[in-house]
């Protein structure tokens, strides 16, 4: 068994698309979340402050609150970018290490 | 074997890559921890509990939202941000929870300082701290998530 870098490299690609198309719908399925989420809040806001539930000094403190609540939330998309970055890596060196033991056990 | 070295010098690079990349996995976020997680909901539960009950059993009048009846709910929900804290801190690899945690109780102090200056709180600004905190238990969540589709990609 000969080891062939263009067909391990081929496959290391391929086990990293594989892996990045199988987290991506996490990544997805977050953001419209987050995204929703951030429209009810900013519709409350403004409700409550065109019926004089806030006053305008709280609602501008509440505006100055929503930097950091967008803040809270692209930390959190991420780690899971990061874990996707890691699932993908991971999948591709696995690919390697089989490619090279395997080419081992064969010239053995 | 060390014939089959010598007519497959690859197997020298093989060698020494099995060698080098040998249980080698990239690590970038922190492992998952369901007791975290579980804490998490439940602080989540705590505070969504305090708003839920200030808004239905609670009215302005009479004083009837005075920042005195609600300190020592205050006071037990930031214990367990405090804590959830420390826990996402001394992990490595995860100061993206960490900073949701400090945003978390930043946010939770700040308005339990709002509450403590007017001695009040109307039903808007309860409703909309009630969203607030749990969007970021949301984020605190997520982040979880993410954790745990490293340790188990989704098939």
């Amino acid at each position: 068994m000969s080891f062939d870098i263009n067909t391990v490299i081929a496959d290391m690609l391929t086990a990293i698309k594989g892996s990045v198309d199988k987290d991506w719908k996490e990544v997805k399925s977050a953001s419209a979340q987050f995204l929703e989420r951030d429209k009810s809040r900013m519709e409350m806001i403004a409700t409550f402050r065109i019926s004089g539930e806030l006053s305008q000094e709280d609602f501008e403190s509440k505006i100055e609150d929503q930097k950091m609540i967008i803040e809270a939330e692209l930390n959190a998309l991420a780690v899971i970018s990061k874990a996707m970055a890691q699932n993908a890596a991971n999948a591709a060196i696995d690919i390697l290490e089989k490619a090279v033991i395997g080419t081992i056990k064969a010239a053995l | 074997m060390m014939k089959s070295i010598k007519q497959h010098p690859i197997l020298l690079v093989a060698f020494i890559s099995v060698f080098l990349f040998g249980s080698c996995r990239v690590a970038l976020v922190p492992a998952y921890d369901a007791n975290l997680l579980s804490q998490i909901d439940a602080t989540s539960k705590q505070v969504d509990k305090f708003y839920l009950s200030m808004l239905e059993t609670t009215t302005k009048e009479n004083d009837g939202r005075k920042y005195e009846l609600f300190a020592n709910d205050y006071v037990n929900i930031e214990v367990e941000l405090n804590s959830l804290l420390t826990k996402n801190k001394i992990k490595p690899l995860n100061e993206n929870s960490t900073r949701i945690c400090e945003i978390t109780l930043q946010l939770w102090q700040k308005y339990k300082e709002e509450h403590k200056e007017k001695n009040t709180l109307s039903d808007g600004l309860i409703k909309l701290n009630r969203q607030t905190f749990s969007d970021l238990f949301y984020a605190m969540q997520v982040a979880e998530k993410g954790k745990d589709m490293a340790n188990n990609p989704p098939k």
